[in-house]
């Protein structure tokens, strides 16, 4: 007796809170919550652990062809509603819904609905029919989407994707500032926050014409002015600061990308502007330039492994063998002229040619068979080879070193005949050449075949003859 | 390979407290290990320290070894690179209360009512495409204008000199803390075996000069083979290098093996790391016998060369044969050569003793970055120039445009930097029109320190030594990269 006026209330509770939903979802843009009312939706993170739990309960008891108990199901359907309808009112806190918000609002309707029309299907006794059956198999799927986008709009869209071995797209040649690198900083760090479906602090940080909106304590960014821009204002406090952005647990911005929004501000922010147009001392550009850069220890990963205990073996005291990075196994390698020289400590250097990637053998005796051994470490990059007595025959053996970027060769006997050697070097950058025999008529056609690389051919004349002529120093400095 | 220092101790050398530290680290890192997942403890991606072996850069250096050209005594910036035409206009007046607002001033000029402004006697040029402003003193250095990079917006705490010059060498204005030179030995290691990573060669001029002392380029804390070697001018550029009449190399080789072997007993029975040290030098000195006076040797130099720096750098001793012997220690691998050149103190008859000075300095300086420049020396050696901090923009004592002097200020500085990744033509920082303050990129001295790290390939924030009880650094707590310095 008790339990069927009761079941009336229950009845009665769930029709009401399924009208007041449908009703809510249809005058949404019409809706002004009480303060009250709209504060109810903070709950909505906390109710909503009831209906999934409980519904999934249900459905997979009655799945297996068991009657499922009535209070599991009532309380079931009951937390559904309530959690749509506060969702429902956390929703409106946000002043235009993204579409991540939309899908879940309105699936979270659905299994809202679907689990009242379950209630009253199982009121009527038709629990155990087939479509019935197929009722709970949709709300299975309808819980796990809706789950799905509310956990987007909290945590952010790639929240769920495969972690990956953040791999960012490279920055173009000539990249356009604001697109390309500044929005590539905001997308890093801000705009999981900041976009149409969170929008903390009535922010977007999706695009300038958002960014220069600004959000509920108004202006960000004053196009030119840095310092007075409250996003830069904010990156410059004090990590334990509340203000401080990002906020306590995510990684702050580190200093090259907070003076790249820096600068970009101070230059009028501007989203058309490119790294070509900028002139030549504006810090900008190296900074830039930085990102664009790839690591170099990315380049070297591939080199093959090369144990400490080989690198000991093969060095002496005047041959030192350093691995250019922590945990690089690219080699720089210096040799030293030794009283008792034996050209095999440098031959025997083959043995881990292909990790050899700076190799200074200046001012040592070296001939043909160092120079196998150069040609042999195609890794190169950087090799000193000056005041040595090699000659053109030697040089020809460079030319399959094709990363060599930087070559001293100065105070040698070569000649002209390098000089094609030279022009095949895909990557050579610079070239110092003082005191060789290769003659003016041959450096300018060097220069004509490769105008981007670095010829040095000693001090320039004139300079030269300033110093020579102005001594300055006193001739009468005595010394303790 | 160099073990890290903390963990490197004796096992002999286990007392209670290392053995209860160790044990609960051990249980520790078993419960961490099961949990296999890697950097859940970390926080905020910071880098293990034990991941960062000592003796190789953290990262792919600019720079692979530093020439540092100190001008001891602290050379005016505004009679060198900071140009300021609001003295001339304004010279006698006194400087406005709202420009020193409430500087800190050395008992030198504390006592004075007035602070007449004083303009630069010497007249100031733009040179090189870089249009960077060099007084008249410095025809030379003038030249390379687009060689270097000038930074007119360094400053610092201290007022005095002592406190100024062992903060630029240690970073610490109280000494005991390990030079800079000794920190990149630390950090970086020995490039040739044969000579001391860090070098030092000392010149005076014959201006009002400050002590230098040897606590300068002293390891401090450190393991003391990192300890900087003062090169004299002379016959015998390290003392007691050579053998005593009578020794023969092989006599000399026995002694060393003998008394290593004696050693090694005593360190195995105590533990303490210092005799290491001390048979590493042994060693060392023993090949520096004959690596030395082969470096120092610089009658092999052309002609040309000795006339690029100025005949004076054959006279040993003069700053010129000092910047000459930098660029052979460089070329032979030493990662840190620290000049200092005294006489820069200038609190009066400054017009006349800073041309002095100049000339000291100005071809030797800018001839040596344009030797590492042909030689492609400049594409991985950092050449530093500079004094411990500035000079006052108002005239010390008794107004007399005939001769007048300048107190240490520390509020705003220039130095000059070259190669090593640095970019070069650039000036950097800019200050009031008084010359006072920094109005635009100030330059802090930890600051310089970082940046100066950064091109070696060095994290300022990871190289740390345990002493103490606590992690040291060279920046200590402060000091950032300058990216914008950086090419």
């Amino acid at each position: 007796m008790t339990l069927k006026t009761k079941s009336h209330w229950v009845d009665y509770t769930i029709f009401g809170l399924s009208v007041f939903l449908v009703f809510c979802l249809i005058f949404d843009s019409f809706l002004e919550l009480p303060v009250l009312v709209a504060w109810l939706g903070r709950w909505h993170p906390v109710l909503l652990h009831f209906p999934i739990v409980l519904l999934l309960g249900a459905i997979l008891i009655s799945l297996t062809n068991k009657n499922v108990p009535y209070p599991l199901l009532t309380l079931a359907c009951i937390t559904a509603l309530i959690t749509a309808i506060s969702g429902f009112f956390l929703g409106t806190e946000v002043s235009a819904k993204g579409d991540l918000l939309l899908w879940h609002q309105w699936l979270g309707a659905g299994v809202a609905l679907l689990s009242a029309l379950w209630f009253w299907l199982d009121k009527i006794k038709l629990g155990q029919e087939m479509y019935t059956k197929g009722l709970q198999v949709l709300l299975i799927v309808l819980i796990g989407f809706t789950g799905h986008y509310g956990g987007m709009v909290t945590h952010g869209e790639d929240f769920l994707a495969l972690p990956s071995s953040k791999k960012q797209e490279k920055i173009p040649e000539n990249p356009l500032i604001y697109k390309h690198v500044v929005n590539r900083i905001l997308e890093n760090n801000c705009v999981s926050c900041h976009n149409p479906n969170k929008q903390k602090g009535e922010l977007l940080m999706t695009n300038l014409k958002e960014i220069l909106k600004g959000g509920e304590s108004g202006n960000i960014l004053i196009p030119g002015n840095p310092k007075e821009s409250e996003m830069i204002m904010r990156l410059h406090l004090s990590p334990e600061d509340e203000e401080h952005m990002p906020p306590e647990g995510k990684r702050p911005l580190d200093q090259t990308e907070i003076r790249i929004l820096e600068r970009w501000i101070a230059l009028g922010a501007s989203d058309t502007l490119r790294l070509d147009a900028l002139e030549k001392g504006e810090p900008l550009v190296a900074l830039v330039k930085e990102l664009m850069e790839p690591d170099p220890m990315d380049k070297w990963a591939a080199l093959p492994k090369v144990a400490d205990s080989t690198i000991m073996n093969l060095s002496s005291d005047y041959l030192s063998i350093k691995r250019i990075a922590s945990h690089s196994d690219a080699l720089k390698i210096n040799v030293f002229l030794s009283p008792e020289h034996d050209p095999k400590s440098i031959t025997d250097l083959h043995r881990i040619a292909n990790n050899i990637v700076e190799l200074d053998l200046s001012a040592l005796p070296i001939g043909s068979k160092e120079m196998e051994m150069i040609s042999s470490c195609v890794h190169l990059e950087w090799l000193e080879i000056d005041r040595t007595p090699i000659t053109d025959n030697d040089v020809d053996k460079l030319k399959d070193l094709t990363k060599l970027s930087l070559l001293k060769i100065y105070g040698t006997n070569i000649g002209d005949k390098s000089i094609s050697v030279f022009k095949g070097l895909q990557n050579l950058k610079s070239l110092y050449l003082w005191k060789t025999g290769i003659t003016q008529g041959s450096l300018d056609e060097l220069k004509k075949a490769k105008p981007n690389l670095l010829i040095d051919n000693g001090i320039k004349e004139d300079v030269n003859a300033f110093f020579v002529d102005t001594d300055t120093i006193q001739k009468d400095l005595k010394t303790e | 390979m160099e073990k890290d220092k903390t963990n490197a101790e004796n096992p002999l050398k286990v007392n209670r407290r290392h053995f209860f530290s160790q044990l609960s680290v051990g249980i520790g890192s078993l419960a961490l290990g099961s949990l296999l997942i890697p950097d859940l403890f970390k926080g905020g991606g910071v880098k293990e320290l034990t991941d960062m072996p000592l003796g190789i850069p953290h990262f792919a250096p600019k720079a692979k070894r530093v020439i540092y050209l100190f001008q001891a005594g602290a050379p005016s910036q505004l009679e060198t690179f900071d140009h300021k035409p609001t003295l001339r206009k304004r010279m006698g007046e006194d400087l406005p209360e709202s420009v020193r607002n409430g500087q800190r001033l050395t008992g030198m000029t504390s006592g004075q009512d007035k602070f007449p402004l004083m303009p630069p006697m010497v007249k100031f040029n733009q040179h090189g495409n870089s249009g960077a402003w060099v007084s008249d003193f410095f025809p030379h250095i003038a030249k390379i204008a687009d060689d270097i990079c000038i930074v007119r917006s360094m400053h610092t705490e201290a007022i005095n000199h002592d406190p100024a010059i062992t903060f630029f060498q240690t970073g610490s204005q109280i000494s005991g803390r390990p030079s800079m030179g000794s920190w990149m030995s630390y950090g970086l290691g020995s490039e040739n075996k044969n000579l001391p990573s860090f070098v030092v060669l000392t010149s005076r001029g014959k201006g009002n000069s400050q002590g230098l002392y040897s606590k300068l380029w002293s390891s401090g804390f450190l393991d003391s083979k990192h300890q900087g070697v003062l090169l004299r001018s002379g016959k015998d550029p390290v003392l007691y290098l050579n053998d005593p009449d009578g020794i023969s190399r092989s006599d000399k080789r026995h002694l060393l093996d003998h008394v290593s072997s004696l050693n090694k007993l005593h360190h195995v029975e105590t533990g303490d790391d210092e005799i290491e040290s001390r048979i590493a030098q042994y060693e060392m000195a023993y090949r520096m016998q004959m690596s030395v006076p082969d470096v120092m040797d610089v009658s092999k130099e052309p002609e040309s060369i000795v006339k690029l720096y100025g005949e004076d750098c054959q006279v040993p001793g003069t700053y010129a044969a000092n910047a000459l012997q930098a660029r052979r220690l460089a070329e032979n691998g030493v990662r840190f050569i620290q000049l200092y050149h005294q006489g820069w103190d200038q609190h009066g008859n400054l017009h006349n003793e800073m041309a002095g000075q100049a000339k000291d300095v100005d071809q030797a300086s800018a001839a040596l970055v344009l030797d590492l420049k042909q030689r492609g020396m400049l594409e991985d050696t950092l050449v530093i120039w500079g004094g411990e901090f500035g000079r006052s923009n108002y005239c010390q004592g008794k107004f007399d445009p005939a001769n007048y002097g300048r107190d240490h200020h520390p509020r705003a500085f220039s130095i000059w930097m070259a190669g090593g990744g640095i970019k070069p033509g650039l000036n950097y920082g800019k200050t009031d029109e008084f010359g006072y303050n920094i109005i635009e990129n100030p330059v802090h001295i930890n600051d310089f320190h970082a940046t100066l790290m950064h091109t070696l390939g060095l994290d300022h924030e990871q190289l740390t030594y345990k002493y103490q009880g606590r992690r040291f650094r060279l920046t200590d707590v402060a000091g950032n990269v300058i990216k914008d310095l950086l090419a």
